[in-house]
């Protein structure tokens, strides 16, 4: 996301053949099934096979009807369940980056250690929080917040509850960084010249952890387009999204081509938040610290 | 981490530690990609090994280490978590070298059509001890391909007090529109199991209808799935504390939760209803015949098969299987789908290409229209 000027060293054949070992692991795993997925969505369904043809009826079926319903609302839900994580993100990131000086490698540590753990694991701990007769309900009961059973599971505001949870981490991480790296001098200048602590931040910091913002909307924004588990288990597998949709064409339905359409029309979507995210910090150089 | 979700076999029709085991299982989306690749494999000569390839935590390990030290061969046990990878393995290379499968009912005719499976030699095998409901149904005439292991239903569990009295499917679908029970229902995740009531209802049979009339049928599901809290796993203790008064379910699972909360009740709604059998079955190109036909042997013992129940919970074929259970088994009937249980009034799904499609994309609307 950021350009850096580093000095250049002579390349030679040895770096070339270090180079060369990665590349081929790319090309033999990710870029040949790739492949097999963008030839597989021209074709035509055999059940369980594909009939290679060059046909955009898959694209049709994908973009249309309840198919392109469900890549609109996946599209709707990643962007608003990553907004949220970047809302809940930046606050704690920012107080990490000022406020913390001492103890800030401790609470980066306690920040990341949970994302460590089995994703599955984290997602039925929250199910077994939320759930009735669970700890949630019995502390919002204590704090008169809420009266009787708690009936938030198998709801989309569970599902959003799990989203925020489960990215939480990556999203403050990317965003910490950048807020460390801003030189103090800027924002001791900004306000030598007069300016309040809102304008400070909303003239030098917001636009100067820029990349950051970036960073943590991919981070976050990708992963959730193709979430399957949190829907599942803390969303009673209700309202569909794309995730569900593209294995259960692969898997139940035994309909490659339709799967493998559905599933290059999310990389497109996944293409077009990364341009859009490198516009949003083009022009953008370091700042040398 | 990706895991994959699809059609639940019913018998992970509970948040239980094998739908963990399940869920925590690699994401098998790159079969259906690895297939394409013209594999070298080769299929392994006769080694006197045992290659079964079955559900997670699908046999009592007692009994395996007990067959082991028996024969010397250890079963080398590799695991799926549905049908379908299940298929797309046997039909790829990798699919080479199993020696025993355990395919559920519904695919058993998919499997052999493609010929997959290989006719199995009953003379090596001691069907008369099994129970003869199980054998010779519709999913696979005459045992041709496939021995019953183990079976379970599609059936109901409600609160009475809630509900009121369920007997029929059309009692069932009337219940939703219940204020108190509307936001408290479960339905089954497989397109079969929440189309299929609404067929019987109309007196259609759900491996004949067409395209249209399961669309349909399916059509009068979805018009009611605004009142359905949950398509997902049912968690025994969500019915036991009133947050589900109302759930689709297996007779095991049902077990697990009138065993919490015994004013519970369990039904197997009429006409009719499912019969899931998950079965042994031999791949056309097992190499360890003999290996395969003995271990068959061997699961077909009665204390095997007894053990087995025990273990995973759902009752194996073996004929007279109840009266083997020890005394203090708590609510044993429902093991084998309570009282009264009449098997011609049950019928099995069978995977068709034709209308498969169908069932799954009405299901995926119905799924979306409760969201």
């Amino acid at each position: 996301m950021t350009t850096l000027t580093r000095p250049r060293f002579a390349t030679g054949a040895a770096d070339h053949i270090v180079a060369a070992v990665p590349a081929l692991w790319l090309v033999a795993f990710f870029l040949a099934p790739l492949g097999f997925t963008v030839v597989f969505s021209f074709g035509r369904n055999l059940f369980g096979g594909v009939e290679l043809a060059f046909t955009f009826d898959n694209y049709r079926t994908a973009l249309t009807g309840f198919n392109g319903t469900t890549l609109l609302r996946t599209i709707i839900f990643a962007a608003s369940a990553s907004a949220l994580c970047l809302a809940a993100a930046y606050p704690v990131a920012y107080f990490l980056a000022r406020h913390t000086q001492r103890r800030r490698a401790l609470a980066v540590v306690l920040i990341l250690v949970p994302y460590f753990s089995s994703f599955l694991i984290r997602i039925m701990a929250l199910h077994m929080l939320m759930s009735r007769g669970g700890f949630a309900e019995s502390v919002l009961n204590a704090l008169y917040l809420h009266s009787g059973p708690l009936d938030v599971l198998d709801t989309q505001l569970a599902v959003f509850i799990g989203m925020v949870y489960a990215y939480l981490p990556i999203a403050i991480v990317p965003l910490f960084v950048v807020l460390d790296r801003i030189p103090k001098p800027l924002l001791e200048a900004s306000r030598d010249l007069g300016a309040s602590r809102f304008k400070t931040f909303v003239f030098v910091t917001l636009p100067l952890s820029r990349p950051g913002i970036a960073t943590a909307v991919l981070l976050t924004a990708v992963p959730m387009l193709g979430e399957m588990v949190i829907p599942k288990l803390l969303g009673g597998s209700k309202g569909v999204l794309m995730g569900q949709a593209i294995s259960s064409q692969f898997l139940q339905s035994q309909n490659y081509p339709l799967g493998a359409a559905m599933a290059v029309l999310v990389l497109l979507v996944i293409g077009v938040i990364v341009v859009l995210l490198a516009r949003l910090t083009k022009g953008f150089a370091e700042v040398g610290q | 981490m990706t895991t994959t979700i699809k059609t639940r076999h019913p018998q992970f029709a509970g948040l239980s530690r094998r739908t963990l085991l399940a869920l925590l299982g690699a994401a098998p989306a790159t079969a259906a990609l690895s297939a394409a690749f013209p594999g070298a494999f080769r299929a392994e000569a006769a080694t006197g090994a045992l290659n079964v390839y079955s559900w997670p935590d699908y046999f009592s390990t007692d009994n395996l280490a007990a067959y082991a030290k028996k024969t010397g061969v250890t079963p080398n046990i590799s695991t799926y978590d549905s049908n379908e990878t299940l298929f797309a393995k046997l039909n790829s290379p990798a699919g080479a070298g199993f020696d025993i499968v355990i395919p559920s009912s519904s695919w058993i005719q998919q499997l052999a059509a493609k010929g997959l499976l290989q006719e199995l030699d009953h003379s090596r095998l001691n069907l008369a001890s099994l129970d003869q409901d199980l054998l010779n149904r519709d999913y696979d005439p005459g045992n041709k391909y496939s021995i019953p292991k183990d079976w379970g239903l599609l059936g109901v569990v409600y609160d009475p007090e809630i509900v009121g009295t369920i007997e029929t499917w059309e009692d069932f679908f009337k219940a939703f529109e219940k204020s108190e029970v509307s936001g408290k229902i479960r339905m089954s995740d497989s397109g079969w199991e929440t189309i299929g009531p609404q067929l019987w209802i109309e007196g259609k049979d759900w491996n004949t209808a067409t395209s249209d009339e399961i669309r349909a049928a399916g059509e009068k599901v979805k018009a009611l799935a605004k009142h359905v809290k949950s398509f997902s796993g049912l968690d025994p203790n969500s019915v036991a504390n009133g947050s589900i008064v109302l759930a689709q379910t297996n007779q095991g699972t049902a077990r697990a939760i009138i065993g919490l909360n015994p004013k519970l009740k369990w039904v197997v709604p009429g006409p009719f209803s499912e019969l899931w059998v998950d079965n042994y079955a031999i791949p056309k190109s097992a190499p360890n015949l003999d290996q395969a036909y003995d271990f068959l042997a061997y699961q077909l013992q009665p204390e095997v098969q007894l053990s087995e129940t025990q273990y995973i919970g759902f009752p194996a074929a073996l004929a007279g299987l109840e009266a083997k259970l020890p005394a203090d088994t708590k609510n044993a009937d429902l093991i084998f789908g309570g009282k009264g249980l009449d098997f011609k009034k049950l019928t099995s799904f069978v995977v068709d290409p034709a209308t498969i499609g169908t069932y799954l994309q009405v299901q995926t609307e119905i799924q979306a229209a409760a969201g």
